[in-house]
């Protein structure tokens, strides 16, 4: 009886699905999960009513008709004395079906209070309890068990509860996990701080949160149970003869093997099902549907619209976006006729708030985008190809050597597994087609070149022996190995502190200014871009509102939504007071799918007018930029600038909530 | 590192007390005695009292426990009260049988659980749905009954393999090997269904990590992503696993070794629940426990060697 | 590492006592020998806050601001040192003892994602303080819709979960929990960082109106110096849990006088490019050490492997906070730190 390891803990949420009210759970749902809980209720309504309708009696014999195969007048054939299975069988389920169900009772009864005991009282607590609970893990909980039976006899519910006990420790590791997790949350804290009592905390923030789990690994243990019930009957530790049981029946039908392979089929069948129904029913609680999701990177063609190859608008860039749509697979546009230039040696930011699109034009450049994610339209040229609708293959050769790429939050984007000297090497090698003590000696000054000093430590050490900083740097260091002509960085100092974020911005500028790589910087501070940026495109729900030279579009916005977000930065020029109020724009983006026609900015916009909610075309601005604005030009012949609170103004007009808006 | 092993050596010696103690209440918290054991059931209550005397039971609790420990540690565990026989002796014969089952059929589960639970990652669609289902059920069979099924089949109707019965290995090698066989794959069905889920479930998580995003990043050879990243990342959770199934099989194949009449500890430990052999209980408990404490500390230092987090602290 | 008064923020006898008083305020985390010999998270932390005044908690990473928060909650034990609330001293209250004879202290977290019990309504969320505090239950349900419509909500909000709502609604939502009760201190834990700019700003209003309206006082944690200029009269700067400067929040964003303080307001970018090259050229000029480079001295100022100007003296003894300005400075240099 081999005891299954609780797990399925790791991959199951813990948070609460969105709105509870739903009339048919989600486990129901799903064929398997409704079949199992089918088949459970049966199994236990069959069983626990098997006395009144049962055809036979559990010790009636019919001698005639030993062995028997299935027939009208034995459903399920009998065994070696006569005796009716389907009736033996049936009677067989309540022992096991309701002494599991104690091991599961005890095992949560001791393990889940453990568990939110040690979660609650912290570590001092959660220490003592841990070292006792693992020395009732690394108890053979089998052969105790036989101890047990060796010394109060075959008494079946006491023993299923000391089976309980044991593997509390078990379900007390699991649920403390989850619990730990769930106390983290912010909403737990609120509610000491309102002063509700630890228990009532419990129940209403911290169970709840768990429920998922604690109904898995429950669904999972009492799989488990029946199986040991069953074994323990096998090894002749069950009911007496001529009271059946599952496990013993499947004994007597080994004996018989040859002579009434039968025998073993129906007994074998139901506790096989329970169990399955049993881990099935885990399964679907937990969501995870057979092979539901399949993270292997199947790239379809992108749909290509009109493939004509158009010359670049600017010769002497090295990158042009054209007009590039990017969508959910049978879903909203996300991002919608971006179009940009990048020349050589200069740094162009995508400005924008959370939900504008910047993040997945940015990955698009490199043919990473999520999947279920996809370019609809429009043209990435990169050196005279177009990269949109390129193979994988074809995009590798590119990755690394030509564009290479930094993220956001660089604590996790290195491998936690392998040291710094390795993920640097590997790629080296395969770059530069160097040996590896040569690689090891690029990668060192490599790390020098991103200003680490002490570079022979860092590449003996592992990620997590890492500051964020200087992850960020290695970071740095990994993206320049392929020695490329572009660098995207997604939001690379966001996850940093200012100083630090200083630091990074200052050793990007010098790579720029040494070794005249071009870089697309993603971010949503307008300090960053103003600090690091030559061009800027700011980016509102999904399109460009407004692009130019940094300083012409900070110095001079002329789009609306770009004023906006200046006169909300609180970091006022030296010298001048902080007014008593920020400008502010009332609502909040609007979702993909969801973009009015005309301005997808008119809604929140103190200038909109009703010419703003018909389509209109971008216009040139800052020389080489455009605004996309159809009141711009008016705007900025009155004087017109986006005007900050008034203090003490009622707060802002109720904001209806949006379904599903969130950052 | 050190203080780590340290700490773990302390939990093991720990754990081995606890499980003699525990098994030492337990055989002392029952209203039956060795002696009435021994005797039978037909002996009067004056011999029973003699025969508890002779075999010290009377002895206050402390003085049996501690004279039970100094003897444990010089290896002697006793004797049966059935037969008088060196419970030490009999169980050096029975540990290496089970042993060698639970070794084989975890190194079996190991290998087939992790080539299917790669391909259902990172073939995905039909063929993970096939892994998935499939180990679902191969985890929920009951081993007795995949024994019989496996007799029948590959015994009975084919006549490949003995049905039952075994062989020492310095009787006859070959004997040996093909009258484990039957058992291994046995406990391997479920096992490697277990194996194949962890394995599954890790490298798809690895898939997903934002340092996988990075070596798409930099144009890293899928194979590379699939086989030495994602693979290691998953290393961890399958190597628990297997040293869990390593503990399960060995405390818990005495149903296998009851079906198949193989000499091993699981049928000592039966036959000494069924006949109330106390000693030999308390020994069966005592071994099975060490061999899982060492089980335990070998795979803390698995997990240390692949795990630099573990490695640094 | 002091219990000097806070000079900047005199009371005179009188006068009523401080809205929040903290003094000596001490936090190690862990325990055992691990926790002994690495610095405490929080290292001798003194302050005061007027009723209606709000402070503002300045620092990196690692400065031990969010841990300060937890220990004026009561979330975190302190290890040594007192907080008192309107006179009265909470240190060793239990968070339910508290709520039951102080109810004038609360707090908005900054993850409106995680700070909003999903599968709560926003009803059942607001209703729960004021439950505690003996509010029947259609009293308490007319406050939580009163509480929604005056940060801006629609009353018909208190039946939905908190799925539906924005980022920046829910952090509305978490002020109004934080305000039914009426408290007198509300601990604002970076309450607007994980919000986007534009959202960003509509809070920071909402919270500056609400203090006017209601003369709250606030604990205003945040690690930008410019957004917690914006929301306080005065400012303490935190560095690896010690106070480095504190002083009204104009002077000391304007005219810093740590160089810490100095290094994170050049750091901070403008988004004015002209205006940004030249604070880049004078913060590179200053000549900053790398974050994290090394550890600090124990006995010493734990800024000097970073500082420009440190010396000898810096490595031997941790300065002092001392008054300059009208701003108190733990530096023995800090009449070298250039002046704009």
């Amino acid at each position: 009886m081999s005891v299954l390891p609780l797990d399925a803990a790791d991959d199951v949420t813990t948070e609460p699905g969105p709105p509870a009210r739903r009339r048919v759970p989600d486990v129901l749902r799903r064929p398997g999960g409704l079949l199992a809980a089918g088949w459970l209720i049966f199994i236990v309504v069959a069983s626990l009513t098997a006395p009144w309708w049962r055809p036979y009696g559990v010790a009636e014999q019919d001698l005639a008709n030993r062995l028997a195969l299935p027939s009208a007048e034995h459903w399920l054939g009998t065994d070696p004395l006569g005796r009716d299975l389907l009736s033996r069988i049936f009677t067989a389920g309540t022992e096991p079906l309701l002494s599991s169900a104690v091991t599961v009772l005890v095992a949560f009864g001791i393990g889940l209070p453990l568990a939110l005991i040690a979660a609650e009282r912290g570590p001092r607590v959660e220490r003592v309890i841990s070292r006792v609970t693992e020395v009732f893990l690394a108890l053979p909980s089998t052969i105790l068990l036989l101890a047990v039976i060796g010394v109060i006899g075959v008494r079946i519910f006491i023993i299923m509860a000391v089976l309980g006990v044991l593997i509390s420790a078990a379900v007390y590791r699991v649920m403390l996990g989850v619990a730990q997790s769930v106390r983290t949350r912010l909403y737990v804290d609120a509610a000491r701080v309102n002063g509700l009592g630890s228990l009532r905390v419990n129940v209403v923030h911290v169970l709840p949160s768990m429920a998922t789990v604690i109904a898995v690994q429950a669904a999972q243990l009492y799989g488990i149970g029946l199986l040991i019930v069953a074994g323990l009957a096998f090894l002749g530790f069950g009911p007496a003869e001529p009271d059946p049981s599952w496990g013993f029946m499947i004994q007597d039908a080994s004996s018989y093997v040859f002579n009434a392979p039968w025998l073993m089929v129906p007994t074998g069948l139901v506790l096989a099902l329970t169990v399955i129904a049993a881990n099935e029913l885990a399964d679907a609680i937990a969501g995870k549907a057979a092979g539901e999701t399949a993270p292997v990177r199947r790239r379809r063609s992108p749909a290509r619209t009109a493939p004509a190859e158009i010359p670049p608008a600017d010769p002497a860039a090295v990158l042009e976006v054209r007009d590039l749509t990017i969508a959910v697979d049978d879903g909203p546009d996300l991002v919608t006729g971006v179009s940009f230039a990048l020349r050589p040696g200069r740094v162009l930011g995508l400005v924008g708030e959370s939900g504008c699109g910047k993040t997945m034009t940015a990955r698009s450049l490199l043919g990473l985008l999520p999947d279920g994610v996809s370019v609809r339209g429009g043209a990435i040229h990169w050196r005279g190809q177009d990269l949109v609708g390129r193979t994988e293959k074809e995009l590798s050769a590119v990755r690394g050597r030509e564009i290479a790429m930094i993220s956001q939050e660089p604590m996790v984007a290195l491998d936690p597994m392998f040291s710094v000297a390795y993920q640097l090497t590997q790629p080296i090698r395969r770059f530069r087609g160097v040996g590896r003590g040569e690689a090891r000696r690029i990668a060192a000054e490599l790390l020098r070149n991103v200003g680490i000093v002490d570079a022979e430590r860092v590449l003996k050490s592992y990620p997590h022996q890492l500051s964020g900083g200087m992850a960020q740097r290695v970071c740095i260091a990994l993206a320049l190995t392929g020695e490329p002509e572009l660098l995207i960085a997604d939001e690379p100092t966001t996850a940093l502190d200012v100083t630090v974020q200083a630091e990074i911005l200052t050793l990007l500028r010098a790579l720029v200014r040494d070794t005249g790589l071009s870089v697309v910087i993603v971010s949503h501070d307008l300090g960053v871009v103003a600090d690091i940026c030559d061009d800027v495109a700011v980016m509102y729900a999904g399109t460009v509102v407004e692009s130019g030279t940094a300083a012409a579009v900070l110095d001079g916005p002329r789009h609306p939504y770009t004023q906006a977000l200046l006169a909300a930065n609180p970091h006022v020029p030296d010298g001048v007071a902080v007014p008593a109020r920020l400008a502010s724009i009332p609502g909040t983006v609007p979702p993909p799918g969801s973009w009015p026609t005309g301005c997808r900015f008119a809604s929140r916009c103190q200038f909109a007018q009703d010419q703003c909610r018909a389509p209109f075309p971008a216009e040139p601005a800052h020389g080489i930029g455009s605004v996309l604005c159809v009141r711009a030009d008016e705007l900025a012949g009155a004087h017109l600038s986006w005007d900050a609170d008034p203090v003490g103004a009622a707060p802002t007009p109720a904001t209806t909530p949006t379904a599903g808006a969130s950052r | 590192m050190l203080p780590f092993l340290a700490r773990r050596m302390a939990m093991a010696i720990g754990t081995v007390l606890a499980a003699v103690v525990i098994s030492f209440l337990l055989v002392h918290a029952t209203d039956t005695s060795p002696g009435a054991v021994r005797l039978g059931t037909n002996a009067t209550p004056e011999r029973i009292v003699a025969e508890n005397e002779a075999l010290g039971w009377n002895r206050p609790l402390p003085t049996q426990f501690f004279d039970y420990l100094g003897d444990l540690v010089r290896g002697d565990l006793g004797t049966s009260l059935i037969d008088g026989r060196s419970i030490a002796a009999d169980l050096a014969d029975r540990v290496p049988v089970t042993a060698s089952i639970a070794l084989f059929a975890t190194l079996l589960s190991g290998v087939l659980g992790i080539v299917l639970g790669v391909a259902a990652a990172f073939r995905g669609g039909r063929v993970a749905r096939l892994i998935t289902t499939g180990s679902g059920v191969a985890l929920s069979l009951p081993v007795f009954w995949v024994g019989i099924l496996l007799v029948y089949v590959l015994a009975l109707q084919l006549g490949w393999l003995p049905a039952t019965g075994y062989v020492p290995f310095t009787v006859d090698p070959v004997g040996w090997f093909t009258s484990l066989l039957i058992p291994v794959i046995a406990l391997t069905i479920g096992g490697a269904a277990i194996v194949a889920r962890t394995a599954n479930a890790g490298l798809r998580q690895a898939l997903g990590q934002e340092h996988v995003r990075t070596l798409r990043a930099m144009g890293t050879p899928e194979w590379r992503i699939r086989y030495v990243h994602a693979l290691r990342f998953a290393s961890l959770p399958v190597v628990s696993v297997l040293g869990i199934q390593f503990i399960a099989l060995f405390g818990g194949s005495v149903i296998i070794e009851n079906l198949f009449a193989l000499p091993g500890l699981g049928q000592a430990g039966q036959a000494a629940a069924a006949s109330s052999d106390f000693p030999a209980l308390v020994g069966v408990v005592v071994v099975a426990t060490v061999v899982v404490v060492l089980i335990n500390l070998l795979l803390d230092l698995v997990v240390a060697a692949l795990d630099p987090k573990v490695r640094a602290s | 590492m002091t219990a000097l008064a806070d000079p900047t923020h005199e009371v005179h006898p009188g006068e009523q006592a401080p809205a929040l008083r903290v003094r000596d305020l001490v936090v190690r985390y862990g325990t055992g020998r691990r926790a002994r010999s690495t610095p405490p998270a929080v290292d001798g932390v003194s302050f005061d806050i007027a009723p209606g005044e709000t402070l503002g908690l300045v620092g990196e990473s690692g400065s031990g601001k969010s841990t300060i928060g937890k220990a004026v909650l009561g979330l975190q034990r302190p290890t040594a040192g007192t907080v008192e609330v309107a006179g009265q001293d909470v240190t060793a209250m239990s968070l339910k003892q508290r709520s039951r004879q102080v109810a004038d202290l609360r707090v908005v977290f900054q993850d409106p994602y995680s700070s909003l019990n999903p599968a709560r309504t926003i009803g059942q969320t607001l209703v729960e303080p004021l439950r505690l505090m003996g509010v029947t239950g259609a009293e308490a349900l007319a406050r939580a819709r009163s509480g929604l419509e005056s940060v801006g909500l629609p009353a018909e909000a208190v039946d939905r979960r908190p799925a539906q709502f924005s980022g920046g609604q829910r952090q509305r939502i978490a002020i109004a929990r934080a305000l039914v009760c009426d408290p007198k201190v509300v601990v604002l834990d970076e309450p607007v960082s994980a919000l986007d700019l534009s959202t960003q700003a509509q809070v920071l209003n909402l919270l500056a109106d609400l203090r006017d309206q209601r003369g709250l006082s606030f604990l205003f944690i945040a690690h930008d110096l410019g957004v917690v200029r914006f929301l306080s009269q005065r400012t303490v700067v935190l560095y690896r849990g010690q106070v480095m400067e504190t002083g009204p929040a104009e002077q000391v964003a304007q005219r810093p006088r740590h160089p810490y303080t100095l290094a994170l307001t050049a750091a901070a970018p403008v988004p004015r490019p002209a205006e940004q090259a030249a604070r880049r050229a004078a913060r590179e000029a200053a000549g900053f050490g790398t974050a994290g480079a090394a550890s600090p001295s124990a006995t010493g100022c734990p800024f000097v492997p970073r500082c420009p100007f440190s010396t000898d003296v810096c490595v031997d003894q941790r300065p002092p906070l001392r008054l300059l300005d009208g701003s108190l400075t733990a530096c023995h240099h800090a009449e070298r730190v250039p002046q704009p």
